[in-house]
């Protein structure tokens, strides 16, 4: 698999700088950050409390704009949100009025399409979820981890080009959380998507990443990119070598934590 | 790499209903003898303590004689025209006055500027004892059955509205995050999320509002008395000093009370079997 292929970037971030509230209240989340995605690879975003991460994934995904800076997908410039971006939140967001397979073509009714047409293929994505006995199911007769995996089959439904994940597994215990990153791994690789991870956990993004974006806080800013050169698929062994271990102690050094 | 995964390590339905025993199941258990005792200490004193002379059987009729009385009540002429004027003035208030708070909360839930316009007056409405507006309403309905009506909405609309607005801000910011994402206009995010989301709230103003109309027609009716009604027979009686018929018509509120919030608890569960409360109370 190559990774490195030289195309122009997915999305390109330029002097992204984004402050809340105004007057004694102004508050700068992020601060000149320049950042590029490339087609096809998976990219983390790190840093500790406060350093902006996820106020950038909001910004890729449209959800909010920048104070200052120009940011663009696919070379044209994000104004707002797009179909072919597909969030994850640190919640699985499930609506417990709707069934498990509902919930997961919840997207089709907001974009006015068929639900009939789309039906199987959700049906497919949730066995490949590995919850296809649950369809009927309603989201609170589920683990976390299985709502979690519920939100993966909806967010990919359309085929997104570009998965903006904000710790979506953040919630969920140390196994489920491993078990569910390397779903997360597979399903990337399979649906053929673009991710932006946004983490605090130097291990997760290390293990998940082939390039990590680290951030330092007030004001959020980027200190740097650490590239991770391991092959794929990954497995769990790789965390216990001694390359994965000096890469999270560059991690670590970046990050000041040392 | 394998694309069917097998049902993942963790993954598995979590189903905790906490019970809550019927009283057939406490019967059986046995633990329906302490409700069954109090039932029968009651009753037992009741009859007893007006037969003792230690208070005025005139004025605390004895358990039989209100059974009786009870008995009398439903045999009579005029109780049949009195219970349908009562009952079809709360229906009529009762779907009013939601109507209209379902109205105002959509109204006020929805729109920022509607909401900091209405707050002031909204809070003053709510302090008010609104029962204190019946001469009023009185006065410019006459005694019909509309100052009755209107006063049962004027007192029942407010737990609606005011359930319905809270109702409509209960959503999380990553469930609006979800619907922005996938740009979803306003109509869809109140109609996908916000509605949905706030009608275990809604229940439970429609619910109290149910209660509240019926005690607004009943008060209307002991003021204004022209009109007839439930309220008006308990007044009448109890100025004729005939109490065992006045204790009969107060049986027949508690009992049509007790069975309005019971089918209003069955439909609530029906409509809102996924909140929190209704999957406690499911077996």
């Amino acid at each position: 698999m190559t990774i490195t292929t030289q195309t122009s970037p997915l999305v390109k971030a330029e002097g992204i700088t984004k402050i809340f509230g105004t007057g004694d209240k102004e508050m700068v989340a992020l601060s000149g950050l320049n950042l590029e995605v490339k087609e096809g690879e998976f990219l983390s975003l790190l840093g500790p409390s406060g350093c902006g991460k996820s106020t950038a994934l909001n910004i890729m995904g449209g959800l909010l704009r920048a104070t200052e800076g120009t940011i663009t997908f696919g070379g044209e410039p994000m104004t707002e949100p797009r179909r072919q971006i597909g969030m994850m939140f640190q919640q699985a967001v499930m609506f417990p009025w709707r069934t498990t397979l509902e919930n997961v073509l919840l997207p089709v009714e907001i974009f006015g399409e068929s639900k009939k047409e789309f039906k199987p293929k959700a049906q497919e994505l949730l066995s490949m979820v590995g919850i296809s006995e649950f369809e009927n199911s309603y989201p609170w007769q589920l683990s976390g981890g299985m709502q979690q995996r519920a939100a993966l089959a909806r967010v990919l439904l359309h085929d997104p080009k570009l998965l903006l994940l904000d710790e979506p597994f953040g919630a969920l215990d140390e196994f489920t959380r491993e078990t569910m990153n390397q779903e997360l791994l597979r399903l990337q690789n399979y649906a053929n998507s673009t991710a932006v991870l946004v983490t605090h956990n130097i291990t997760e993004a290390v293990f998940m990443s082939d390039r990590i974006a680290v951030m330092s806080a007030r004001p959020g800013r980027l200190v740097g990119i650490l590239e991770v050169p391991f092959d794929r698929p990954r497995r769990p062994e790789l965390q216990t070598t001694n390359d994965f271990i000096k890469l999270v102690a560059e991690a670590r050094s970046m990050l000041e934590l040392q | 790499m394998t694309l069917i995964a097998s049902p993942p390590p963790g993954a598995k339905a979590t189903r905790n209903h906490p019970k809550k025993e019927s009283l057939f199941q406490r019967i059986r258990n046995g633990s329906a003898w302490i409700t069954i005792l109090t039932i029968v200490v009651i009753v037992v004193l009741w009859q007893i303590i007006p037969q003792t002379g230690l208070i005025n059987r005139v004025l605390f009729p004895t358990f039989t004689d209100t059974v009786a009385a009870f008995v009398q009540l439903l045999g009579s002429s005029y109780w049949w025209g009195d219970l349908t004027k009562t009952m079809s003035a709360v229906g009529i208030a009762w779907v009013i006055g939601v109507a209209f708070g379902f109205a105002m909360g959509v109204a006020l839930g929805t729109s920022p500027f509607v909401r900091t316009a209405i707050t002031p007056y909204a809070i003053a409405v709510q302090a008010l004892p609104k029962v204190v507006l019946a001469p009023l309403l009185i006065g410019w309905l006459g005694f019909g059955s509309e100052s009755k009506i209107a006063l049962a909405v004027i007192i029942c609309f407010f737990p609606v509205w005011i359930d319905t607005m809270v109702g409509l801000s209960l959503p999380s910011a990553n469930e609006f995050k979800l619907l922005q994402s996938l740009k979803a206009s306003k109509r869809q995010v109140f109609l996908k999320l916000q509605l949905p989301t706030a009608i275990p709230l809604i229940m439970v103003g429609v619910k109290h509002a149910l209660l509240l109309a019926f005690t607004g027609v009943i008060v209307a009716e002991i003021l204004a008395a022209s009109d007839g009604g439930l309220g008006t027979l308990a007044k009448e009686f109890a100025s004729q000093l005939n109490m065992g018929m006045t204790y009969a018509v107060v049986f027949v509120v508690v009992i049509i009370a007790v069975t309005l919030v019971s089918i209003a608890d069955v439909v609530e569960r029906r409509v809102v079997f996924w909140s929190e409360e209704s999957r406690a109370r499911k077996r």
